[in-house]
């Protein structure tokens, strides 16, 4: 036991002991059941696993040829491509104006930040609720204004809108608050220098605010697109991809595969491999434009 | 600079100079070792120990799934061993703890849950139910397979066989080794949870669609509050009646999402979508002429404003905007609870005739149960369906406190169970009306057909993707590729 002691009281190798723990919970729950995922796409596989065929490819093949696939991967590049930018930018602009630590802000800080925390079946649910097409209070409140009935949860075409809205009120909140910390850590001079030089809010934030948080700007960039390219929650509570497959995402045509009743897990593990790989692609693209411009 | 505390105690000592110090200082330090080193042996062990408790019971007391063990006993192995350990597990008097997985998150998870802590304490053979419901039991249960663990029993829709075939053992002798009576069960219902000779479902609930129709709205539309519509052509009659645009009141309250209530419908009007045998199913959606006649109903009603084009049709008709709906037993409690004045009927009758199309839930027992546990759990489903000295039983409880009918005749017999209105109703179906729901009962593809054939179809005409035509033909090629499968 002495021995023992001796060998990992040393910092370089006690290190090891320190990152163990989570060295093993990355191995158990990522590496591991991506590892299975990629081996389990060749085979066809029930959802109980007990038998399994090799199929090779086939699965592949039959992803890109499976129209609801190709619908699941048109509807998630839509959703990002609206989900994104609004969450990236707009919450960059509503983080400026909520810097200093006054009480207002930090009021208004802990609203934004309120939907983050709840969660995505009880957000899902309330906005299923208020905007239900007959007994919705919003669509009640639009139809007494003269503006008809709006059916925001059952129209082809605008409940992708809708979806991508209630996704970025959600975590809208966690973005800002990133953000109005990253804004608190520029140098105070900076902005006085700016103002001496009779340069204005606007041109401050361009020019000084701006180029200070660009680490951060990528970094909310980065793992935004990863979240919105794996939507699944809001989608599955709020219209599960409906009207007419309009809102079903990659991820949640892939949960369909995998665990409803008519399951096909091999099947399921390619449609999440094609995803993996966009996603990792996309990713890389970015991490190495920020270096760039690093 | 980095120092350690071991390192500044031995500095501390060295500045102190005193080797008797040093000595006891050591002498302490090896008996904080020892002492540290059994604690983390003793710790070591109970983690394994609560980790091979977390394996589940089955390896415990069975070892192998009992399918495992009839497959080497009927290879003609070495018997003697599974066989002795089987009758170690059998003969081995003392509590049984059975592990019982299910569903049922609502209201009526409270209750089962009330009903299987009774049992726990009214049972006198030492037998405990441990009940976890979950509302993400079919990945669970897929998971605790696939792992070759799982529960004792489950409760699910019988179609699971079809499912979960390998790992769900054949009950057919339950009848012998428990009071319970197979005649007083009703025979269509049994069937649906059989395959050929074998058992593999006790019967727990009967799940039939029904109509609910508001009698405020039917009043309000001229229409007798008591005269339901018998065919879909009163349906759609009555439908644009009731209509209120004004109010935002719809007469039909049929939902594009509801894949379930699309299914018994569309059966009424052109018949199963699929029937045939093993090895020769045949898929009957294109120019199914009943299938034509109900997705032009609906196509024409959405269109004329008589049916929403919603998926949550339920809460309209709880909020009193829905005339005439279609759905479970479960529609019942937001309509009670909304305080609505409805009534309840058998789904109209269409072209393909009289109908009792249902889904049967039920008990089954997994093939990690030992055979203690399998006998265990046949005790508590003979308690289930047996009467006590007030002449009540848990099955007689559940159906009228849920509203499910009974799958018994002697719970049907029961004076509560007559006494209730809706019971009364649902059970009123033609007892010689085929069971089956939109399939064959034994053909094992039925989820694919309703999770993705019959919403494909729907979606497809209701959002005027294609025509009836169109949809059926697609429908076809998609159930086709199902049925190869079969």
């Amino acid at each position: 036991m002495k021995a023992i002691m001796k060998y990992w009281n040393k910092p370089s190798r006690c290190a090891y002991l320190f990152l163990a723990p989570s060295v093993v919970l990355l191995l158990l729950f990522n590496v591991i059941p991506l590892a299975a995922a990629f081996g389990l796409s060749f085979f066809d596989v029930p959802i109980t696993m007990n038998t399994a065929r090799f199929v090779g490819l086939e699965n592949f093949t039959a992803a890109f040829l499976d129209e609801r696939f190709i619908n699941s991967l048109k509807v998630t590049a839509v959703f990002t491509l609206m989900e994104v930018p609004l969450q990236v930018f707009g919450a960059l602009v509503v983080a400026s104006f909520l810097t200093k630590n006054t009480f207002r802000n930090k009021l208004f800080r802990a609203i934004y930040f309120l939907p983050v925390i709840c969660s995505a079946t009880a957000v899902g649910i309330m906005w299923k609720m208020i905007l239900h097409s007959n007994i919705g209070f919003i669509t009640a409140v639009l139809r007494s204004m003269g503006l008809g009935k709006i059916n925001f949860l059952n129209t082809p075409g605008l409940t992708i809108f809708v979806v991508s809205f209630i996704s970025l009120w959600r975590s809208f909140g966690i973005s800002a608050i990133i953000y109005v910390t990253a804004i608190q850590q520029v140098s105070a001079s900076l902005y006085e220098a700016a103002e001496m030089d009779g340069a204005g809010k606007v041109k401050q934030f361009f020019h000084i605010t701006a180029p200070s948080i660009r680490p951060t700007f990528w970094y909310i960039l980065m793992t935004r697109f990863a979240g919105a390219l794996q939507i699944f929650d809001i989608i599955y509570i709020t219209t599960n991809g409906g009207p007419n497959y309009t809102t079903e995402s990659t991820v949640t045509y892939i949960y369909s595969r995998a665990f409803s009743s008519a399951s096909s897990m091999g099947y399921a593990s390619a449609m999440s491999v094609i995803l993996f790989v966009v996603i990792m692609a996309v990713t890389v693209f970015m991490y190495r434009r920020m270096n760039r411009e690093d | 600079m980095k120092i350690t505390i071991f390192n500044r105690e031995i500095c501390v000592c060295a500045l102190l100079d005193t080797n008797s110090f040093m000595r006891k200082k050591q002498r302490r330090n090896e008996e904080k070792m020892k002492k540290k080193t059994v604690s983390m042996l003793l710790t070591t062990a109970i983690l394994m120990t609560s980790l091979a408790g977390c394996g589940g019971g089955a390896q415990d007391t069975a070892g192998t799934p009992a399918a495992e063990t009839e497959t080497a006993q009927d290879a003609g192995g070495d018997t003697e061993e599974p066989e002795t350990e089987a009758a170690a597990q059998t003969d081995s008097a003392g509590p049984v703890k059975i592990s019982f997985w299910n569903s049922f998150t609502g209201a009526d998870g409270d209750m089962l849950t009330d009903l299987v802590n009774r049992y726990n304490e009214e049972n006198t053979d030492g037998i405990t139910v441990e009940m976890d419901i979950s509302s993400d039991f079919d990945s669970q249960l897929s998971t605790a397979f696939a792992a070759g663990t799982g529960p004792t029993m489950i409760l699910s829709s019988s179609s699971y066989r079809f499912t979960y075939g390998d790992y769900i053992q054949d009950i057919s002798d339950v009848f012998d080794k428990t009071d319970l009576d197979e005649a007083d069960f009703i025979l269509s219902y049994l069937d649906y949870c059989s395959e050929g000779d074998k058992l593999y479902f006790v019967p727990f609930q009967i799940v039939g669609y029904y109509m609910y129709w508001n009698k405020d709205l039917f009043q309000a539309a001229g229409l007798d509050p008591e005269s339901p519509p018998a065919t879909w052509d009163e349906w759609a009659a009555y439908a644009q009646k009731i209509t209120d645009e004004s109010k935002n009141v719809y007469g039909s309250g049929i939902s594009y999402d509801y894949a379930y209530q699309i299914a018994h419908i569309m059966q009424r009007f052109g018949g199963l979508a699929v029937t045939g045998e093993n090895g020769n199913w045949k898929a009957n959606f294109a120019g199914n002429s009943g299938y034509i006649d109900f997705l032009n109903m609906y196509r024409e009603m959405v269109d004329n404003g008589y049916n929403p084009l919603e998926a949550d049709t339920d809460s309209m008709a709880s909020a009193g905007q829905i005339g005439m709906t279609v759905g479970g037993p479960w529609v019942t409690a937001g309509l009670d609870t909304a305080g609505i004045n409805y009534g309840i009927g058998l789904i109209p009758t269409g072209n393909a005739g009289d109908m009792n199309s249902v889904e049967v839930l039920g008990f089954s027992v997994t093939t990690a149960a030992s055979d203690a546990e399998k006998e265990a759990a046949y005790k508590f489903i003979e308690w289930w369906n047996t009467e006590n000295a007030q002449g009540s039983s848990p099955a007689l409880e559940w159906s009228v406190a849920n509203g499910f009918p009974a799958y018994t005749y002697s719970v049907q017999e029961k004076d509560e169970y007559k006494a209730s209105a809706k019971l009364s109703a649902m059970s009123a179906a033609n007892p010689d009306a085929p069971t089956d729901f939109i399939v064959d009962s034994s053909f094992p593809g039925i989820n694919a057909v309703i999770a993705d054939v019959i919403p494909e179809m729907i979606n497809a005409v209701a959002f005027g993707e294609s025509s009836v035509e169109e949809a059926l033909e697609k429908a076809q090629t998609a159930a086709e590729k199902i049925t190869a499968n079969y």
